[in-house]
C-alpha cells in the first residue's frame, strides 16, 4: 500500500478576540488508500476539504486527528487494520511507529519527502518568478540531498526533455512561459527525485481544454513510465474519469462514497454523487438532473449527522433534522401555503434540541396532515416524530438523528448514507 | 541561438524597464538632480580639490582657534560672480567668513552619505524583523510587532532629542536615533510583504521539496520582498534627509561640532535673518528641498518600473 | 424581422508598452432577436472583449481600427472608430480617454437598460457596503424611473372594486397574461398587471393569501406632492431635470421611488428562484453564497427588460452542483424574457445546454458560427474538431491535446491565424486569411479547406 490514511481531520481555528473560540471542520474523519502505482481520484466541490486532505496527506499541514501510513507493506496493513478493529493499542502503537508520518520529526521527514511531492492549481503562484526553471526543478534533488549540484543541473535539462519542453529553456524565467509549459515545469520539478506518490491538486483546473488535454496525455505517460501512485483531487469529474483507476467522493470535509471509478461515475449509489454527475454537463446529451437547492453548508457549524441531508432530495426520518431546519420549513408553510386553513397568529419556535411548540393552534390532526402530504417534497417534515398538543399549543417531537457510516454497497463500493445501512433505521411508531 | 535569443529576452526586459522609467518625465527630472548631489558628494570624497574644497570634514579649517581679523566687522557677503551662493560669517564675532557655496557642497557629501547609512542600515534591520515576523507567525510575530508598535508610538524628535542627549551629541548618534525611528516602518511593510508572498504555492512546493526554513526564507522569500523594498529606500531617502536636518537645525549638534551640514548651516545663518541676510538660511535650506523632491520622484519611478500593471 | 445585434468586422487593438495587442481581428456575427448565442473559445481569443466592446467598457487603451456594431440601427463605436481611423499610429489614451466619456453618455440609454451584462464574478459588479435590495432597486431607478412611476400610480388609482375584479379575472382566466394587461390598459392601471400577476403565479402562498395580497394593491395612500411626481415621471416617461435638480424635492422622488425599487427587487428575485426575497433585499453581498450572488446579478441585468444580455463566464466561480442551478434559470428565464441572449464560455458543454447556436472564437476572430447541434457532432473547422475532442468525459475516453500554444495576440500568425497548429494546414492558409464560407443552410466555416465545396 502506498499510502493509507484513517481519521484523518483537519478543524481550522477561527481565530476571536483573544482565542479561538470556533473551529472550521475542514476535514472530518476522513479515511482513504492508495495501492503502490494507483491513480485515485479525490473529486469535491470547492470547500469540500479535498485540497486540504491532499496537504495532509503529505503533511504540508498537521492533521489535527487520524493516521497517515506511508509505503507500508499489504501484511502490516492488515495487521494494522486488525489491531485497529480490536482497538489494541500497543499492537498499534508498534506498526504506526514504523511507518506513519505523523510520528516523524521534521529532520526524519525530509528524505522521506523524495518519495512524495505534489503539484498545484495555479501554475503562476507555484513556481518562484525570481528563480530560473533549473534551480526550480533541481529544488527538491538538493533538499532532499538527492543528488550533488552538478548531477541536479544535468537531471533539470533531462527533465525538461521529459516533459515536452526545450533543454534550453533551463535559463528561463517562470514570466517568460505560458499556463501549459509552466504547469509542464512544476510536474518537472515534482517528479525530479523519482517519487512513489504524486498528489496533483486540481492540476489542470487553470489550463484551457486544449492545454489540459496536453497535460492530462503527459500525467499518463509518466504514470505509465514510472509507475508513480498519484492521487488526482479536482472538481472536474471528467478529468477523474480520464486518469483514476478508484474514486473518493467528497462532501463538505466528509468522504460520501468511494470505489471503482467506472462503476461509481456510471451508477453512483450516494445522494450526493447521484447529483453532482445529473449536474455535469455533458455535450450531446438532454438529461433530466437533479439540482440540488442550497448551497454547501458552513463548516463551522455543520449540519446534524449526516452532512448532506438538508440538500438531500432523499433524505428521510433519521438523517439529522434539527429543530431550527424544521421550524423554518413549518413557519413557511403554515404561514404561506396553508394560510388558509390556519389563519394569522401561528407562532413556530423551537424548544430544545428536539422538541417544537407551535402556538395558537392545537389541530394537531391538521399538522399531522400537513405533514404527511408535504414530506416527500419537503424533505425536513420527514424529520417529525410525533405530533402532541397540550393545553394551548401544538408540541412536536423530532426523530433523533444517527450518524451515517461508511457502508459496503456494490461491487465493493463503499457508500456513507443511512440508505445502505442494514437493519431498521426507524423506530416502528411514528405516529 | 538558444543563448543568443535567452540574452535578447533579458535585454528586453531591461529596455521595457527603462522604457517605463523614461516615460515617467519627472522622474527622469528627479535622476538628473539626484546624480548631481551623488557626483558633488562623491568628488568631495575623492578629489576635493577639483571643487576647491578644502578640509571636507569640517566648516572651518581644522585647529582653528583665533579669529580671523579680515572677517572681524564684515557683513556676509550677498551672492555674487566671486562667491555664487554669498558668505557667511561664522560666529557673530566673526571666526570666519566662510564662501556659502564651498560649504554647500562640503555638506551635501555628508547629508547624502548619512542619510543613505540610516535608511539602508534601518531598512536592513527592519526588513529581516519583518521577514522573520511574518514567516515564523504565532507568538513571535505578536511579541516582535508589538516592540515595533512601541517605537511607532513614541514621538520620533522626543525619541531622538533623548537619544542625543543621553549618549551625546555627535553626528553618528544622531544617525543612530534616526535608526532607532526608522527600522520599525520597514518592519511593518518587510512583514506584509512576507505574509502575501507567504501565501504563494511556490512556499508550499518548496517545503514538499523538504526546504528547509531558513531556505525558504533566503531563497523564496527574500528575493520577492526586497525590490519593493528597494524603492521604498529610494523614497525615504528624501524623507530622511529632511528630518535629519530638521534635527541639525534645531540645534541637536553641538555649535562647537563645526560639522558642515545643511541643517547646521541654516542654524548658523539664522542668526543674520534679523539683519536681513536671506541667503544663508534659503540657500541650504533649498538645497535640502531640492534633494529631497529629486529623490522622491525618482523613487516614484522606480516604483512604476517594477510595477506589473504600469509595464504592461 | 432585423437582428437584435450585427458585429460587422470588427476589430479592437490594445495599445500597451509591450506591443499593439491585437484582440479582435474582424469579428462578423448576427445576434437573431430571441436567440441564445454561445462564443466558445480558449483564454485570449478575444471573447470577453467582444463583450465588453459591444458594450463600450473597454479601457483607454482600447482602439477600434475597424468595425460596427450595429444595434437597432445605430453604429454603437462610432465616435471610437472615427477617432482611430484620423489618428492612426498617434493613438493617445488619454485622447480616447476624453472620446470614450462621450461615448459612455451616447450609451447611457442603451447600457443597463437595452443591452446589460453579467460578469463572471458576481462580487465585482456588486457594491459590497450596500443591500441587495437596494442595489437591484437603484438599477432600475437610475436606467427606467417611469416603470417604477406607474406602478404606484397603478396602486393608488386602484379601487378596491377594481381590485375585487382583478382577482376574480385572475381566477377566471387561470392567470392569463394578455387578458390581465387588457384589464389594466382599460382601467388605465398600466403597471398592476405584473404585480397582479407576479402574485397569482407564486407557488408558494395559499390561494387566500394570494387573494388578500392583490386585494392590497389598491389606494396606495399618497400626500398631494408625492401625486404630483409621480403623475409628473410617468408623463415624462423619466425623471425631469426640475425633479432630480432642486434639492430636497429630488430627495422626495429618490425616496418614493427607490421604495418602490425595493418592492420590484423582491419581485424579480422571487421569480429567480430566491426563497426568502424579502429577507435577501436586506442583505449585503458578502452575507450571500456564490449562486446567491449571481442570482442577483442576473436579477439587475433582467431588471429593465433589456433586449440583449450578454452574459461572461456566467458559471465559471461556481460549483457544478450551483452550476447546474443557474444553468436551468438560464433556460426556465430565456422562455419567460423576450431578450436575446449572448453567452460567453471557455466550456462548451455549458454552452451546449443553453444555446440555440454557438460561435467558436480563435485569435480574435469567429472561425465558425452553427446551430448548436450541428457544431458539436459536424464540426468542420479543424479548430472546433480539436477542441472538442480535447475535452475529456465521463466515459474516459481518450482525449488529445493542440500541440503548441494559444498565439501571441501581440505578433499573430499570418493568415489563417490557426495554421500553425492546424494539421491540414497548407500554403494558402499561411498567407490569406480565410474568409466566412457557408456551409448548408445555416453553418459559416472561416477555413480555406472548404473553399469551393
Amino acid at each position: 500500500m502506498m499510502i493509507a490514511a484513517y481519521g484523518l481531520s483537519k478543524f481550522f481555528p477561527i481565530r476571536g478576540a483573544f482565542r479561538s473560540t470556533a473551529s472550521l471542520k475542514a476535514v472530518d474523519d476522513v479515511g482513504l488508500k492508495i495501492q503502490n502505482e494507483q491513480v485515485v481520484g479525490l473529486v469535491g466541490e470547492s470547500g469540500s476539504g479535498k485540497s486540504t486532505v491532499g496537504r495532509c496527506l503529505i503533511r504540508l499541514l498537521n492533521p489535527t486527528d487520524g493516521e497517515v501510513l506511508f509505503d507500508i507493506p499489504d501484511s502490516e496493513l492488515a495487521e494494522y487494520e486488525k489491531a485497529r478493529a480490536a482497538a489494541a493499542t500497543e499492537r498499534l502503537d508498534a506498526i504506526a511507529d514504523r511507518f506513519s508520518l505523523l510520528r516523524r520529526s521534521s529532520s526524519e521527514l525530509r528524505p522521506l519527502r523524495r518519495l512524495a511531492n505534489i503539484v498545484f492549481q495555479d501554475p503562476y503562484s507555484s513556481l518562484n518568478p525570481r528563480m530560473r526553471l533549473a534551480d526550480i526543478i533541481s529544488e527538491p534533488m538538493l533538499s532532499t540531498q538527492f543528488c550533488s549540484r552538478a548531477e541536479a543541473g544535468i537531471r533539470a535539462r533531462e527533465l525538461l526533455h521529459e516533459v515536452g519542453l526545450p533543454e534550453f529553456f533551463e535559463d528561463r524565467y517562470p514570466h517568460e512561459l505560458s499556463g501549459g509549459q509552466r504547469q509542464r515545469v512544476a510536474i518537472a520539478r515534482a517528479i525530479s527525485t523519482n517519487p512513489k506518490l504524486l498528489i496533483l491538486d486540481e492540476p489542470t483546473s487553470a489550463l484551457d481544454v486544449s492545454v489540459q488535454a496536453q497535460i492530462l496525455n503527459l500525467l499518463r505517460g509518466l504514470q505509465q513510465k514510472y509507475g508513480i501512485s498519484m492521487l488526482l483531487i479536482t472538481h472536474n469529474i471528467a478529468v477523474v474519469a480520464y486518469l483514476a483507476e478508484y474514486v473518493y467522493v467528497m462532501y463538505a470535509g466528509k468522504i460520501m462514497e468511494w470505489g471503482d471509478k467506472r462503476k461509481v461515475l456510471r451508477d453512483p449509489q450516494h445522494p450526493y454523487t447521484k447529483a453532482l454527475m445529473s449536474s455535469v454537463p455533458v455535450i450531446g446529451e438532454t438529461m433530466t438532473r437533479t439540482v440540488l437547492r442550497g448551497d454547501p453548508p458552513n463548516l463551522v457549524v455543520p449540519p446534524l449527522a449526516c452532512r448532506f441531508h438538508p440538500r438531500c432530495p432523499v433524505a428521510f426520518e433519521v438523517c439529522g433534522w434539527s429543530a431550527d431546519e424544521v421550524v423554518e420549513d413549518l413557519e413557511y408553510l403554515l404561514a404561506g401555503k396553508y394560510y388558509g386553513t390556519f389563519g394569522d397568529g401561528v407562532h413556530v419556535a423551537t424548544e430544545g434540541d428536539r422538541t417544537i411548540v407551535v402556538q395558537g393552534t392545537t389541530d394537531a390532526q391538521r399538522i399531522s396532515e400537513l405533514v404527511a402530504r408535504e414530506q416527500e417534497e419537503i424533505r425536513s417534515l420527514k424529520g417529525i416524530k410525533a405530533v402532541d398538543v397540550t393545553a394551548d399549543a401544538t408540541l412536536i417531537h423530532l426523530h433523533e438523528p444517527i450518524e451515517p457510516d461508511m457502508y459496503p454497497s456494490t461491487d465493493g463500493r463503499e457508500v456513507k448514507c443511512l440508505l445502505f445501512r442494514t437493519g431498521a433505521l426507524v423506530p416502528a411508531a411514528t405516529s | 541561438m538558444a543563448t543568443v535569443t535567452e540574452s535578447k529576452a533579458r535585454f528586453d526586459e531591461l529596455r521595457l524597464s527603462g522604457k517605463v522609467f523614461l516615460s515617467n518625465k519627472t522622474a527622469v527630472v528627479g535622476l538628473a538632480i539626484f546624480l548631481v548631489f551623488i557626483g558633488d558628494a562623491f568628488l568631495v570624497q575623492v578629489a576635493p580639490g577639483v571643487l576647491g574644497v578644502q578640509y571636507p570634514d569640517s566648516v572651518v579649517p581644522p585647529q582653528f582657534t583665533q579669529t580671523n581679523p579680515e572677517c572681524v566687522g564684515t557683513a556676509p557677503e550677498a551672492p555674487s560672480f566671486n562667491h555664487l551662493f554669498g558668505t557667511i560669517q561664522y560666529g557673530l564675532s566673526g571666526i570666519g567668513c566662510l564662501d556659502l557655496l564651498q560649504l554647500v557642497m562640503k555638506a551635501i557629501r555628508i547629508d547624502v552619505a548619512i542619510s543613505f547609512f540610516i535608511v539602508l542600515v534601518g531598512a536592513a534591520i527592519g526588513t529581516v524583523v519583518g521577514v522573520v515576523s511574518g514567516y515564523f507567525g504565532r507568538w513571535l510575530d505578536e511579541a516582535m510587532m508589538r516592540v515595533t508598535d512601541v517605537f511607532f508610538s513614541v514621538p520620533f524628535l522626543i525619541l531622538a532629542l533623548a537619544v542625543g542627549f543621553v549618549i551625546g551629541r555627535t553626528l553618528v548618534n544622531m544617525a543612530l536615533a534616526l535608526i532607532i525611528i526608522w527600522w520599525p516602518l520597514y518592519a511593518r511593510y518587510g512583514r506584509s510583504l512576507t505574509l502575501s508572498t507567504k501565501e504563494a504555492t511556490f512556499i508550499e512546493s518548496a517545503r514538499a521539496a523538504g526546504s528547509g526554513r531558513l531556505k525558504i526564507i533566503f531563497r523564496h522569500i527574500m528575493p520577492n520582498v526586497l525590490p519593493p523594498v528597494l524603492v521604498q529606500i529610494s523614497l525615504d531617502v528624501g524623507t530622511v534627509i529632511l528630518i535629519f536636518s530638521t534635527l541639525a537645525f534645531i540645534g541637536f549638534l553641538p555649535s562647537n561640532a563645526l560639522v558642515p551640514e545643511l541643517g547646521a548651516i541654516a542654524s548658523i545663518g539664522l542668526d543674520f535673518v534679523a539683519l536681513g541676510d536671506w541667503w544663508p538660511v534659503i540657500i541650504p535650506g533649498a538645497v535640502i528641498t531640492m534633494f529631497s523632491l529629486a529623490v522622491n520622484l525618482m523613487g516614484d519611478g522606480l516604483r512604476d518600473v517594477i510595477d506589473p500593471r504600469r509595464r504592461s | 424581422m432585423s437582428d437584435a445585434l450585427e458585429i460587422r468586422d470588427l476589430h479592437v487593438r490594445f495599445h500597451t508598452r509591450r506591443g499593439l495587442y491585437r484582440a479582435l481581428n474582424g469579428v462578423n456575427l448576427r445576434l437573431a432577436r430571441g436567440e441564445v448565442l454561445g462564443i466558445a473559445g480558449e483564454s485570449g481569443c478575444g471573447k470577453t472583449t467582444m463583450g465588453l466592446g459591444v458594450m463600450s467598457l473597454l479601457p483607454r487603451n482600447a482602439s477600434y481600427p475597424q468595425g460596427q456594431v450595429v444595434f437597432d440601427n445605430k453604429d454603437l463605436v462610432n465616435l471610437p472608430r472615427e477617432y482611430s481611423e484620423r489618428v492612426g499610429d498617434r493613438f493617445s489614451p488619454k485622447q480616447n480617454e476624453r472620446i470614450l466619456r462621450r461615448v459612455s453618455k451616447a450609451m447611457a440609454p442603451i447600457r443597463g437598460r437595452r443591452i446589460s451584462m453579467v460578469f463572471q464574478e458576481p462580487m465585482t459588479s456588486l457594491n459590497p457596503v450596500l443591500p441587495i435590495g437596494f442595489q437591484v432597486g437603484e438599477s432600475i431607478y437610475v436606467h427606467d424611473p417611469a416603470q417604477l412611476a406607474r406602478r404606484v400610480l397603478a396602486r393608488s388609482k386602484a379601487t378596491p372594486e377594481l381590485t375585487r375584479e382583478l382577482v376574480s379575472l385572475l381566477a377566471a382566466t387561470h392567470g392569463d397574461e394578455t387578458s390581465v394587461r387588457k384589464f389594466a390598459a382599460e382601467h388605465d392601471l398600466a403597471g398592476i398587471e405584473e404585480q397582479a400577476l407576479f402574485v397569482w403565479s407564486r407557488g408558494d402562498i395559499h390561494i387566500s393569501r394570494k387573494e388578500k395580497a392583490i386585494r392590497a394593491l389598491s389606494g396606495q395612500p399618497m400626500n398631494f406632492v408625492e401625486r404630483w411626481i409621480i403623475d409628473t415621471v410617468v408623463r415624462a416617461r423619466s425623471i425631469p431635470w426640475y425633479l432630480s435638480r432642486i434639492p430636497i424635492l429630488s430627495r422626495i422622488v429618490r425616496r418614493v421611488l427607490m421604495r418602490e425599487g425595493n418592492r420590484k427587487a423582491r419581485e424579480l428575485l422571487t421569480s429567480l428562484g430566491i426563497h426568502h426575497a424579502e429577507r435577501v433585499v436586506r442583505m449585503f453581498p458578502h452575507e450571500l453564497s456564490g449562486g446567491m450572488r449571481q442570482r442577483v446579478v442576473i436579477a439587475i441585468a433582467l431588471a429593465n427588460n433589456p433586449e440583449i444580455v450578454i452574459m461572461d463566464e456566467p458559471t465559471s466561480a461556481v460549483d457544478v452542483t450551483v452550476q447546474a442551478q443557474i444553468l436551468e434559470l438560464v433556460k426556465r428565464i430565456r422562455t419567460s424574457v423576450s431578450a436575446s441572449f449572448i453567452v460567453i464560455s471557455h466550456d462548451l458543454a455549458v454552452l451546449a445546454e443553453v444555446c440555440d447556436r454557438i460561435a467558436i472564437m480563435y485569435a480574435g476572430r469567429i472561425v465558425e458560427v452553427a446551430p448548436t447541434d450541428e457544431i458539436l457532432h459536424k464540426p468542420l473547422h479543424p479548430y472546433t474538431q480539436m477542441l472538442i475532442s480535447a475535452i475529456p468525459t465521463l466515459e474516459g475516453k481518450p482525449v488529445e491535446g493542440i500541440q503548441g500554444d494559444v498565439p501571441d495576440m501581440r505578433a499573430v500568425p499570418s493568415g489563417c491565424a490557426f495554421h500553425p497548429r492546424c494539421p491540414f494546414a497548407f500554403e494558402k492558409c499561411r498567407e490569406v486569411i480565410p474568409t466566412d464560407l457557408p456551409h448548408g443552410s445555416d453553418q459559416l466555416v472561416a477555413c480555406w479547406l472548404y473553399e469551393g465545396k
